[in-house]
């Protein structure tokens, strides 16, 4: 980003913290760290204020291209991190599109070898294939494909906070980055107190980690007439998740289908041929249905599709009880959109591209070096390669955030 | 929650001297610490270093219910000579006796007593009535479940594994007993981290003192010393030293190299969750992967046998072992260096 266009998005985004921006109440806000990245790349950390018109006139003075608060409640919240007497954290969740595979397979991302300069698009290597190098710099793009399977994620997610965890709808608040993902955030009293060690027992809950298929007592026995306990247990949690599941994936698949999940091809053949039998007795808890399909069988069924239902989400910021999370309502640095919060039960018609643009009166010229084609509520734009553009605002800055433009001379 | 009406009887009260109403009790009887020492009470003295002294020998307390009195009052007394001991082996392996205890009586009690109890510790619990397969006899919520399944290794405590809905965890009788006694164990255990004792009488002293000698003529001294909980780099070997800040800095470790390290700091104690953390820095870090080649080493998986690292001359032949302090020619093992540099 050239010194023009580092002004331009400094001078805009300067007027939305003082015009635009609507600061939501944030619970127990003395008791929260404040952190920003300063215009000029730095971060400043420990930082407390006592209400949010306090804060609203920091973020006026400062123009942060980025603005993050704890999740954690502090004694006190300037203090250095030891000293700060930690009281309890909201539990979070971040689902991140770099965490999920998609079906764009990324080819917006561009990575660029730090040592040779070597680039490309897509996935970053391991290592440079010229130089063998092992770092680069790489921009991601706010896809939208990227950003619909971070949304099936969340509803996955969702689906567990609400149905196993018990959360009500207004206990969870649901966001959207203002990048490429959503974050989760339960403030309820009863969660705060919980240790690093419990969330991560929660985050091996959405994320399946450590479940048990089928308990090793079915090793090396005959399924015969026993029956799978946990099937023929009430439909809740994993065992709805994986009765369900199972039923749907049989019901959906083809030989070839089975195949791929590694099964063998007289086995995938007997359990497509037997399809309704296999189902019926699914659903009433039998796992013996047909011949020659064993315990290891359907172990690798159930694991495949207890990972097609378990939600991918970053789990360190779970466990990080000490994390610093971007704060609704401010800008994203890297496109210009407003993390904003959106109800649970709206996330099937929630649309980012539409909800999270800000500086909607004005335009700007622009030169694009490349742009991918993208769509800013009902408008769509590009693709740019090497041009001159006059844009909506919104668009302008998020292609200069990204690296792909620059104000125009 | 669910308010239970049952009121704890005397012999309740005797079996689980810990709860509230037993404190209650003792507190009416208006006793003062000089009067234990006193001839009417030497009972209640002898039985209260009985029951530490069980601890030590058997980590299990025993239950004497024919003097309801005594058992109750003992309790009080045994927190403080235990903690008058000011040893903290005495004090975890005494919170874990009577939990222990808690639990063979829990498992046969009726309910309403094992909920009446839970109320003591403010459990969000209730009776499963129907909802969930008849073995369930109880469902807890899931924080609290967390915070009594940290220390409980099997899979099945996993939450994972659990049936939950609507934030509940359900529970068979035998498994609220079980979580039950693991609150009583921590209940105990912060009743007995007391940062400055109160003066206390001479044969209270003398009590704990002998309890001292005790513990260390029957427990080996290791398992009394442990290894500390905090980590003492300066007690690392050249090796493990080395081994230690490549990983920090994210350079690549060799096969044997990053067994080594790992086996080295679940020997020292150091949390699985803090060892992983160590290797975050790699450009091939696999959270997954990482944390199941941990946990594996740290015997939480797999054949349940915690590895060691290999021993000095191990190291050497496969070019671990970099150089040797003058430490390091007196041992065979990097264990030890570490064990003898923290006692010196
Ligand atoms: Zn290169
Ligand atoms: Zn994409």
């Amino acid at each position: 980003m050239n010194q023009k266009s580092q002004s331009f998005i400094q001078e805009m985004f300067n007027e939305f913290y003082r015009q635009e921006y609507t600061p939501k109440a944030l619970s127990t806000i003395e008791k929260r760290e404040f952190g920003f990245i300063s215009p000029e790349g730095f971060m400043i950390r420990h930082k407390s204020f006592k209400n949010v018109d306090e804060l609203k006139s920091y973020l006026e003075n400062l123009t942060p291209t980025d603005a993050y608060y704890s999740c954690a409640y502090y004694e006190n919240p300037e203090a250095e991190m030891d000293k700060k007497g930690w009281i309890g954290a909201d539990l979070i969740f971040d689902v991140d599109a770099d965490h999920i595979p998609t079906n764009c397979d990324k080819v917006h991302d561009e990575w660029k070898c730090g040592n040779c300069g070597f680039s490309g698009k897509g996935v970053t290597p391991e290592k440079c294939p010229i130089c063998n190098g092992e770092k680069f710099s790489a921009t991601s793009w706010p896809c939208e494909a990227c950003l619909e399977s971070a949304k099936v994620e969340t509803i996955k997610l969702l689906d567990m906070l609400m149905n196993d965890f018990g959360f009500s709808d207004k206990e969870i608040h649901t966001f959207f980055s203002g990048h490429r993902g959503y974050h989760v955030q339960i403030e309820r009293e009863n969660v705060r107190t919980l240790d690093a060690v419990a969330r991560k027992e929660i985050v091996d809950y959405v994320t399946c980690l450590g479940l048990e298929i089928l308990s090793n007592s079915y090793k090396n026995k005959k399924i015969g007439t026993r029956v799978y306990r946990n099937l023929k247990l009430d439909d809740f949690g994993w065992n709805r998740r994986i009765k369900e599941g199972t039923i749907k994936f049989i019901l959906e698949s083809n030989e070839e289908e089975l195949t791929k999940i590694n099964l063998k091809k007289n086995v995938a053949k007997e359990i497509i041929q037997n399809k309704e039998t296999v189902i019926k007795n699914l659903k009433i808890g039998t796992l013996r249905s047909v011949r020659g399909v064993g315990v290891e069988t359907w172990r690798k069924l159930m694991e495949h599709v207890a990972i097609m239902q378990s939600a991918k989400i970053d789990t360190v910021v779970t466990t990080d009880i000490h994390r610093l999370i971007r704060m609704p309502e401010t800008l994203h640095g890297k496109t210009g959109f407003r993390k904003v919060e959106f109800p649970p039960s709206k996330i099937d018609s929630f649309d980012p591209f539409k909800e999270a643009i800000s500086f909607k009166r004005k335009t700007a010229t622009v030169f694009v070096s490349s742009a991918p084609r993208f769509r800013l509520d009902e408008e769509v734009f590009g693709p740019y390669k090497n041009q001159r553009v006059t844009l909506p605002a919104a668009a302008a800055i998020l292609l200069i955030c990204k690296g792909k433009a620059e104000v125009a001379e | 929650m669910q308010k239970s009406t049952l009121k704890f009887t005397k012999n309740d009260l005797a079996k689980y001297p810990f709860l509230k109403e037993a404190a209650e009790y003792v507190k009416s009887l208006d006793l003062k610490v000089e009067d234990l020492t006193s001839t009417d009470y030497a009972r209640i003295l002898e039985r209260a270093e009985e029951r530490i002294e069980e601890a030590i020998l058997y980590t299990i307390v025993s239950r004497k219910l024919q003097n309801e009195e005594i058992e109750i009052l003992s309790f009080p007394t045994a927190i403080m000579i235990a903690a008058a001991t000011k040893n903290a082996f005495i004090k975890r392996r005494y919170a874990l006796a009577e939990a222990k205890q808690t639990y063979n009586d829990l498992k046969l009690e009726p309910k309403e007593k094992i909920l009446a109890i839970t109320q003591n510790f403010q459990w969000n619990i209730a009776p499963n009535i129907g909802e969930s397969e008849a073995a369930y006899e109880f469902k807890l919520h899931f924080t609290d479940y967390l915070k009594n399944t940290a220390n409980l290794r099997e899979k099945k405590w996993k939450l994972v594994n659990r049936l939950m809905t609507n934030g509940n965890v359900y529970l068979t009788r035998n498994e609220t007993a079980r979580l039950l006694s693991e609150e009583v164990k921590r209940h105990i255990e912060k009743r007995l981290d007391i940062k400055e004792l109160p003066r206390l009488p001479e044969k209270i002293m003398e009590k704990a003192e002998k309890l001292n000698g005790l513990t260390l003529e029957k427990i080996g001294k290791a398992e009394i010393e442990g290894i500390p909980k905090t980590i003492i780099k300066e007690a690392f070997p050249p090796c493990i030293k080395a081994l230690y800040d490549s990983a920090a800095s994210g350079r690549h470790l060799s096969h044997i190299g990053r067994f080594t390290l790992t086996s080295f700091l679940v020997n020292i104690g150091m949390p699985t969750e803090n060892i992983i953390e160590q290797f975050k820095g790699f450009s091939d870090f696999n959270e997954r992967l990482t944390r199941y080649q941990v946990e594996h080493i740290a015997g939480e998986r797999g054949s349940r046998t915690r590895y060691k690292p290999p021993n000095c001359q191990t190291l050497k032949t496969h070019g671990v072992c970099i150089s040797q302090n003058d430490l390091c020619k007196t041992i065979r093992h990097p264990l030890e260096h570490y064990r003898k540099s923290i006692r010196r």
